[in-house]
């Protein structure tokens, strides 16, 4: 979600009366209230389609958006692209010929030794993507892939498969990223990630590409367009959504990223539209906009087609909707994906009532039992929640819960966890993470970490059980939250210089939420997470500035979950750029 | 002295602050450590210490030791998460259902009682002790709790006799005195394998009613304990001992802490109940109960399911069991349940279980195990994820002693 970090600032600047509890709504903001006259730069789309290097000008033709790949299994990865077989055949136009593509994975970057090869069938039914299971391969192996039409070779991708499941790797290295607004910024966060030679899998939490038109939500409080969306309209239909995914896919920083390592991607709520619930969105209206579920089935239907993701049994396009899935890394971890869009309860109105409604969900019933169950059977020593939406607690002083207990008894008008300040994240949802942390609890679970986008910001929190009492009570397990490629965050928003307005913010809700450990609203970049049996170290990078092209990129912080606590500290440096670095 | 001391040899052994120890070896056992082999083997168990609470600060020696050996993160104490079976699987190797130690307190059906699991002939599988005494090695036990002391029995060749000095309500003895005699045991007789019970952190957590915030008490132990293994270490290094030496490190279950109004009682529930009424039987262990149906057999199907309900109903109750699905035999009953974290059972009746720290619920499986030691068997700086388990330890330790494997095999693997 975008708006969210909107509606925290404007909470806390107005959190030390609170008389006003409409200060605490969810994304209250109109949409329409932050359009901006005069969608400067409709049609003028530059498309980058440079591959800088790295294929030719006939690959760039026929293989523009690049090559990915994603979802790794010790035996399989799932190899993506789309081909561009006429000049007709533009993404979401619904026009070119059915054409055949080879695919090939060999050990070596010259294709010396093919390893797995095949034919895959394409037309405009499927917008001429490719997207398949390269099989028979080896575990914990790096490989190379490419895809040919018509004799051209597509640019060589890099991928690398998961170890055995009865396999102990020492330690496993993986990008993290969230919120990756074309208009607001370039995604050099991306190109950052690309040029390292460490990495097992980039993580993908949300919000990968954005419905806005031009004008709707750029760069800053003016919302100024750095690079104006295609087509120059808000998403809804069929093609406009292929067309948004084809543009992303054209940005020079993630085709590299692609290229280098697989992709294990969930989507939040822009990949369909702000403040998506399962009947329907904060963006979406009805009226002008359609039937809902229409809309979400098309976006669905072109996640499905533009990402290297398994979205059912396999690989194979509408073979069902379920993105919440597992990947296993051997016994060191096991990831678990969530999808906290497609099922969960419409937002609250406001964080006074209906938050720790138990009839309300985030995750539906059969996620949240598939989620006890990754976490309860102990296939691996980390328990990584890939997690679109932040579950730690920020809330105004929560009371403890016996106390709210009792004044419920009287008055039923507290939540159960405290005030919270954003709804449309597990906040708003208090039941379902009761029922998480507790799972965690009663059947001895340690090593769970949560790895977080949506907020666009970075933050480091133990979870407690129960936060009025921490941290004289327990924690259950740990959060990393990743901040944005180029979304808004507080700085952006409030037009103050970064590490100003915003460190009286933090200093707030870190008072207020003592679990909370690190918290750094202004900064716009990556995390690397590094996991071994001793700990998992997040480490946190900011981009110079989001509006260059070539930003260059800095550490800021690392904190690390040691195994067996529960809980975050902070590390003195990042892990190398190298496998072979110390732990 | 009685015909039953007549048969062992004593040898009362001074110690630090003029303390002197009592220890009983086996009438052929010889009176300084055996010459077959030159490694050392010390299972050392900080009873009830949670994985967590190593590297909390308050246990630095540990943790060094931790951290400079080979570290399993991911361990576990495996059902019933009580004191006896885990130290019975540490020193066998199988699960309950071949041992006949399913937890600290059964229902005993012949003899119609409640009783804790604490007579040698409870365990009907041979210890890794045992063998190795058969293998020509020497052993020795130094257990802090009576119980643990009971079951054992005679079988080391060496085993410090703590009756004089176990404190009567805990039924165990100090850490401090349970190292002095761990100090002596091996100076004296430096057995090839000493199997040590340090008791004070699951006693200080039973009884700390600042359990669910402050844990005052338990926190005190904890340094207690740690200061008691740093002597270990000191004395190990001192004599030399070091270099030959492979020290197992665990813990037999973790602690959880309840408050006062969390408490299940199952007892007024049955008997409320015409087909269960006075018909039950409840062994009683901390975070499990084990149900007995004590009626006619032709009731029993009909009488567990309604248990199973009953049970799966009360607040508190995190789930059940039959004993096949968790390995522990028929002398488990016909039911066991778990509670929840933070609660705890209290049965036959409500006052039956004031302690606020409790233990054999799932909550209370992850555990500290970690092999330390100058041996060159034992890896450096070593984590590894691998699923370990209190049940590991025997074959781990018959390992480094090349002892063949059990008949049937070990239910544990090997960690080294």
């Amino acid at each position: 979600m975008c708006r969210e970090i909107v509606a925290l600032c404007v909470t806390n600047r107005q959190n030390q009366t609170m008389q006003d509890t409409s200060a605490i709504s969810p994304p209250d903001l109109d949409r329409r209230s932050l359009l901006v006259a005069g969608a400067a730069g409709a049609g003028a789309l530059a498309l980058d389609v440079g591959f800088a290097g790295h294929a030719d000008a006939a690959a760039n033709r026929y293989f523009k958006h690049g090559v990915a790949s994603g979802d790794p299994y010790p035996d399989s990865v799932i190899l993506w692209t789309r081909v561009t077989p006429s000049a007709a055949a533009t993404a979401g136009s619904g026009k070119g010929p059915r054409v055949s593509v080879r695919w090939q994975v060999a050990r070596d970057e010259a294709f010396e030794n093919v390893v797995s090869e095949g034919t895959f069938g394409t037309g405009p039914g499927r917008d001429h993507t490719v997207k398949l299971e390269a099989g028979g391969l080896r575990p914990r192996t790096s490989y190379y892939f490419r895809f040919l039409h018509r004799g051209v070779a597509s640019r060589v991708g890099r991928t690398k498969t998961a170890p055995a499941h009865n396999a102990t790797p020492r330690r496993l290295r993986f990008g993290v990223v969230s919120c990756s607004n074309w208009q607001a910024g370039w995604f050099s966060a991306y190109r950052h990630l690309s040029e390292r030679d460490d990495l097992d899998a980039v993580l993908h939490l949300g919000d990968y590409l954005y419905e806005y038109a031009p004008g709707e939500y750029g760069y800053g409080n003016s919302n100024e367009d750095i690079r104006p969306h295609v087509p120059a309209r808000e998403m809804v239909s069929l093609a406009d959504y292929r067309q948004r995914h084809a543009q992303y896919k054209t940005d020079r920083d993630l085709l590299d990223l692609h290229a280098k390592a697989p992709f294990i991607v969930t989507w939040d709520d822009h990949e369909t539209t702000n403040d998506a619930y399962r009947n329907g969105a904060e963006n979406h209206q009805p009226e002008t906009e359609g039937d809902y579920k229409v809309r979400r089935a098309r976006a669905y239907r072109a996640y499905d087609e533009w990402m290297p993701v398994r979205m059912g049994s396999a690989a194979d396009l509408g073979d069902g909707t379920k993105l919440y899935r597992r990947i296993r890394f051997g016994n060191l971890a096991e990831l678990s994906m969530l999808d906290l869009r497609t099922y969960r309860s419409k937002q609250v109105a406001n964080g006074l009532s209906g938050v720790s409604d138990p009839d309300r969900t985030i995750t539906g019933d059969a996620q949240l039992n598939w989620l006890k169950d990754s976490l309860r059977n102990s296939r691996a020593q980390w328990k990584l929640v890939g997690n679109p939406v932040m579950i730690a607690p920020v809330v105004f002083p929560p009371l403890p819960a016996d106390v709210t207990s009792a004044v419920n008894d009287v008055t039923g008008l507290l939540p159960e966890d405290g005030v919270p300040y954003n709804v449309d994240q597990w906040d708003g949802y208090t039941a379902d993470r009761r029922k998480i942390f507790r799972h965690l609890a009663d059947h001895g679970v340690n090593d769970t970490v949560f790895l977080t986008g949506d907020i666009h910001s970075g933050w480091a929190c133990d979870l407690p059980l129960d936060a009025s009492t921490y941290p004289a009570t327990r924690s259950v397990a740990t959060e990393f939250v990743c901040t944005s490629v180029t979304s808004n965050n507080l700085d952006d928003i409030t037009g103050t210089p970064p590490r100003t307005t915003s460190l009286v913010v933090e200093a707030g809700i870190q008072t207020s939420n003592r679990h909370v450990k690190y918290l750094n609203f202004d900064d716009h970049g990556y995390s690397v997470l590094d996991v071994t049996s001793h700990r998992t170290q997040m480490d946190y990078y900011k981009i110079s500035d989001r509006a260059k092209r070539n930003a260059t990129s800095e550490w800021t912080a690392s904190w690390v979950t040691e195994a067996n606590s529960q809980t975050v500290h902070a590390a003195t440096s990042p892990v190398g750029a190298t496998a072979g670095d110390a732990r | 002295m009685t015909p039953e001391l007549d048969r062992r040899s004593f040898l009362r052994v001074g110690a630090a602050a003029g303390a002197t120890y009592l220890f009983s070896s086996s009438p052929a056992a010889p009176a300084a450590s055996a010459a077959r082999s030159r490694k050392r083997v010390y299972v050392l168990v900080v009873d009830g210490c949670r994985p967590d609470e190593i590297g909390s600060g308050l246990m630095p020696r540990l943790q060094a030791l931790r951290d400079g050996g080979t570290n399993f993160p991911r361990a576990r104490s495996l059902p019933i998460m009580e004191t006896i079976p885990n130290h019975v699987m540490m020193m066998t190797g199988v699960r309950p259902d071949r041992s006949g130690v399913p937890a600290n307190v059964i229902y005993d059906r012949r003899e119609q009682v409640i009783r804790d699991m604490d007579r040698p002939a409870d365990l009907h599988y041979p210890t890794v002790i045992e063998r190795l005494n058969r293998d020509g090695l020497t052993t020795g036990t130094v257990l802090s709790k009576e119980y643990l002391f009971g079951i054992f029995g005679k079988r080391a060749t060496h085993r410090w006799e703590p009756g004089p000095i176990v404190i009567p309500v805990s039924g165990h003895a100090p850490d401090q005195s349970t190292m002095d005699a761990a100090l002596a045991m091996v100076e004296e007789f430096d057995p090839n394998l000493v199997f040590v019970n340090l008791g004070d952190c699951d006693r200080a957590g039973h009884s700390d009613v600042t359990g669910p915030t402050a844990q005052a008490v338990r926190r005190a132990a904890l340094v207690s304990s740690d200061t008691q293994v740093g002597r270990f270490v000191d004395m190990l290094t001192s004599t030399g001992r070091w270099r030959n030496s492979v020290m197992v490190v665990l813990a037999d279950h973790s602690m959880d802490w309840s408050l006062p109004n969390r408490l299940i009682s199952l007892q007024p529930a049955f008997d409320a109940d015409g087909l269960l009424a006075g018909k039950v039987q409840i062994a009683q262990n901390g975070g499990a109960d084990l149900l007995y149906w004590i009626g006619r057999d032709n009731r029993r199907r009909a009488a567990v399911d309604r248990m199973r309900t009953i049970a799966r109903a009360t607040p508190g109750v995190l789930s059940t069991h039959s004993g096949a699905d968790l390995k522990l035999g028929a002398r488990a009953g016909d039911l066991i349940a778990y509670c929840k974290s933070g609660w705890r059972f209290s049965d036959p009746a409500p006052l039956s279980n004031p302690i606020p720290g409790n233990h054999g619920h799932p909550a209370t499986r992850p555990i500290p195990f970690f092999l330390a030691g100058g041996s060159r068997l034992v890896g450096s700086g070593v984590s590894s994820p691998r699923l370990a388990h209190t049940i590991d330890v025997a074959p781990t330790v018959g390992k480094i002693f090349g002892l063949g494997e059990p008949r049937g095999g070990y239910d544990g693997r090997v960690r080294i």
